[in-house]
């Protein structure tokens, strides 16, 4: 789809996407304006037809990424006040173009899903995010690309708690079918709260009876669960159980992980571990299916 | 049928109405026509001239708006007749004696006064003058003398300037219009307090409020009325967002009208509710307009339009019609106007009405949905002599030949000699001064060092009829620096909005002065109100925004 997009294969781009559910629509969306020269494509289609809807998304998303690489992807406090200006910008630009796509196309979950991306960037809070997010899950209940910009929202570094952000985390999960990807969020969440911890109490935390629990839950009713398939979402949710599992040293489960990964995975949550993500990938897949054969 | 007439030089219009008769009698001229050092002068002028009609069983009120000032009453044909005449003839030789007491009385008025949401909304839009002036308190009422009574009445209280209606079968047979002579007064040009709009500025309430000016015309009507419908369903009944969320549509000037939205919110919704907002408005401007919504409109205002004009109430609105040099419309003509509205035309208002719009958030920014922040700050300061704070090092306060400004690192404001409307004075010394763009510089002589020599300067700059004295303040009001806490950083900012004050602090300061009207109709003259406009929304709208109604009286 990239491919089509910069050969400015619109017609094209659309035979691609119009035919996803909404939650693969919806991310397809959210990646596929990545491309170098997106930008200019994008806004010369939504020129001659502003009621475009995925046009609208990807081309917010595509204004987006290009504040979020101005802004650099670490903390506030190492990010400089001109490259928050920067960032701002961009996400302004985005948003005005969201707000207008979002106007003719209320129905229109993937512009949505983009406005959470801004709404948090441009630090417009809780409430208006919930707002964004409510639209998302009104047309379609579990859309996974929402619940990740959901799930970082409600992190305490963009605002949210963890009293906030876990309860939602498995609400979603067990709003969803058994087998389906939600389970993915349990994981989530606490991966990202381990990785607030200090250094040296990180494991003690996920090693937690509660914790422990938790995600054993979500595992069972996600990646380990029969009915768990093919369905959008689930490398994501194999890779974040494969690396909880990992770091638990409960090498079993994670060796049935990478066993269904085969060749794939994804950056996320790897990258934090530092090195080269890849690399990281690797040492443990092979430990634990080492593991698992003794 | 609406009958043109003329009685003694004034023109008249007549109609019958069910029930029993009303009459009025209204002036071209309000709080807009007011500079603000005599900020009340209309309002005075209209206690006064009641003050002879005193007589209690009368059903009579007298009202101060925007743009226009009436007297009304309801009752037999020779008590109309008898209180109009009494009012004309009270306004020929007004009872001066009265004026302390009438002055002590609007205070206690406007004490007892809450404020608005909207109240603030026309000093951001417009500055400290002409349509700004409904956002000031009666500030001008201890510098009102009894010739500056006498001019005002001859300037706007007059024959040529005045309309009257009558609700009922005829003229009451004794009624006589004995006003002096003058000219018709045109509504003021409208200024602007904004480089670029849309504009938005941080309000103090956590209410949202918008406001646009969009051309006066049935489909700037329909728009408001379906904006309404909008906002109701999005952020009340779907999001949650909201408990109060309206539109209101008011005629502003000769050709233009002033749509207003307010909604408020929960502390923990604000974002939502202005993220809701911006997301209803740009629903409607890409034209995504319910044909359902417009037809609900039309049918609503349509028969808000039939019961008023059965009621006689439509009179006021097209006397003052008449007055601001309009035609009189017939009911009919009205509700042909509202039927032909088409959904493109409503987009079209909204898209209009997008790009004139101010926003008053409920505390957030709104920078990020395209609106620009309206100014706080000046431009520029005067070059002068510095008196350094007593206790914030980067602030000084500069009095020059031209103005007075106060300077900091992050702030800046001033306030030149000759675009200052009022300085209000204070026997110890401190000075409040008021830009014609709205911008504030208070002047406290205990917080710079050397300052009395300061006040000296300005007094001598500022001319007389700017100034307005006020009673000597409590010690304790008179602000003092701040000392230093012992073993800690001097704040760079410790009172940011004390002295380098912007136009907030009058908004939000509690100033309870609005629009008397609004409060006049919602309270004494529910009647003509209900009368007039029909439904408990619109009345709820009135009083929520403080708005002035003596415009929703023109709403048709």
């Amino acid at each position: 789809m990239r491919a089509r997009l910069t050969a400015k294969d619109w017609t094209g781009v659309r035979a691609v996407v119009d035919n996803l559910s909404p939650s693969a629509r919806t991310k397809i969306v959210r990646h596929g304006g990545s491309a170098d020269g997106s930008e200019q494509v994008l806004r010369e289609v939504l020129d001659r037809d502003p009621a475009d809807g995925t046009a609208a998304a990807m081309l917010g998303h595509c204004l987006i990424d290009i504040g979020w690489k101005a802004r650099s992807s670490y903390g506030a406090e190492h990010v400089s006040r001109d490259q928050f200006k920067e960032f701002h910008a961009w996400l302004r630009q985005a948003e005005a173009v969201l707000i207008d796509g979002a106007a003719r196309n209320p129905r229109d979950p993937a512009i949505w899903a983009a406005r959470l991306v801004s709404a948090r960037g441009l630090e417009l809070g809780l409430a208006e995010a919930r707002r964004r997010y409510d639209r998302v899950k009104a047309l379609d209940p579990h859309n996974l690309t929402a619940q990740f910009q959901m799930l970082q929202q409600l992190c305490p570094k963009w605002g949210g708690s963890w009293e906030l952000l876990h309860p939602w985390a498995r609400a979603e999960m067990l709003a969803a079918p058994p087998g389906a990807a939600q389970g993915v969020l349990v994981a989530e969440a606490h991966i990202e709260h381990w990785l607030e911890l200090p250094a040296g109490t990180r494991t003690a935390y996920l090693n937690g009876a509660s914790v422990r629990r938790e995600l054993q839950e979500a595992a069972d009713r996600s990646v380990l669960h029969p009915d768990f398939g093919r369905d959008n979402g689930w490398v994501e949710a194999t890779s974040a159980f494969a690396f909880v599992f990992s770091l638990l040293n409960d090498r079993r489960s994670a060796a049935r992980l990478f066993v269904l990964l085969g060749e794939l995975a994804t950056e996320y949550p790897w990258q934090y571990l530092g090195g080269d993500t890849a690399e990281q990938i690797r040492n443990h897949r092979r430990r634990a299916l080492a593991g698992a054969a003794r | 049928m609406i009958k043109q007439i003329e009685i003694d030089g004034v023109p008249a219009l007549l109609a019958p109405a069910a029930g029993a008769g009303h009459a009025g009698l209204a002036f071209r001229v309000g709080f807009a026509d007011e500079p603000l050092a005599r900020r009340g002068i209309t309002h005075l002028i209209e206690h006064l001239a009641l003050f002879s009609t005193g007589v209690a069983d009368y059903h009579y009120n007298g009202a101060t708006g925007v743009e226009y000032t009436f007297f009304h009453m309801h009752g037999s044909a020779d008590e109309l007749g008898e209180f109009l005449t009494a009012v004309c003839t009270s306004l020929r030789g007004l009872p001066m004696h009265r004026l302390a007491v009438e002055k002590d009385l609007l205070r206690a008025e406007a004490n007892g006064r809450s404020s608005g949401p909207a109240d603030p909304m026309g000093l951001w839009r417009h500055g400290a003058r002409d349509y700004g002036l409904p956002s000031y308190p009666e500030w001008g009422l201890p510098a009102i003398t009894e010739d500056d009574l006498r001019d005002w009445v001859q300037r706007y209280f007059t024959r040529e300037n005045a309309v009257l209606w009558v609700a009922g079968d005829e003229v009451p047979a004794g009624l006589r219009l004995d006003l002096p002579t003058g000219v018709r007064r045109k509504p003021p040009a409208m200024s602007s307090a904004l480089p670029v709009t849309p504009a938005w500025f941080p309000g103090g309430s956590g209410v949202l409020v918008w406001d646009a000016l969009v051309p006066r015309a049935p489909r700037s009507a329909v728009f408001a009325g379906v904006l309404e419908r909008v906002m109701f369903r999005e952020l009340r009944q779907e999001g949650g967002l909201s408990y109060a969320a309206h539109a209101a549509y008011e005629p502003v000037g000769v050709d233009h009208a002033q749509v207003t939205a307010v909604a408020d919110a929960l502390p923990d919704k604000q974002g939502a509710v202005l993220g809701g907002f911006v997301d209803v408005l740009a629903g409607l401007r890409v034209g995504r307009i319910d044909e359902a919504d417009v037809a609900a409109v039309v049918k609503k205002q349509t028969e808000a339009l039939r019961h008023a004009d059965e009621q006689g109430a439509r009179l006021p609105g097209q006397a003052l019609n008449l007055l601001c040099g309009r035609e009189v419309l017939e009911a009919d003509e009205v509700i042909d106007g509202l039927r032909a509205v088409t959904a493109a035309e409503i987009a079209q208002v909204a898209a209009e009405a997008w790009e004139a719009g101010l926003l008053m958030t409920p505390h957030t920014r709104a920078d990020w949905a395209g609106f620009t922040a309206a100014p706080t700050h000046s431009e520029t300061a005067v070059a002068g002599t510095s008196y350094r704070s007593r206790d914030t090092p980067d602030e000084k306060l500069i009095v020059g030949a031209e103005g007075v400004s106060i300077v900091s690192d992050t702030n800046r404001v001033t306030v030149r000699f000759d675009d200052c409307v009022i300085m209000r004075a204070w026997p110890d010394g401190g000075r409040h001064l008021v830009g014609a763009d709205g911008i504030v510089v208070f002047v406290e002589p205990t917080l710079y060092k050397g300052a009395r020599d300061a006040v000296e300067r300005l007094d001598a700059s500022i001319p007389a009829a700017v100034r307005v004295e006020q009673p000597a303040r409590d010690p304790g009001q008179i602000p003092q620096p701040v000392q230093p806490v012992p073993g800690t950083a001097p704040s760079a900012s410790p009172r940011p909005w004390r002295r380098v004050i912007v136009l907030a602090l009058v908004a939000s300061a509690g100033l309870a002065m609005t629009s008397r009207i609004g409060y006049e109709l919602a309270h004494d003259l529910v009647d003509v109100q209900t009368g007039l406009v029909g439904l408990a929304a619109t009345l709820a709208v009135t009083v929520l925004c403080g708005a002035g109604a003596v415009r929703a009286l023109r709403t048709r």
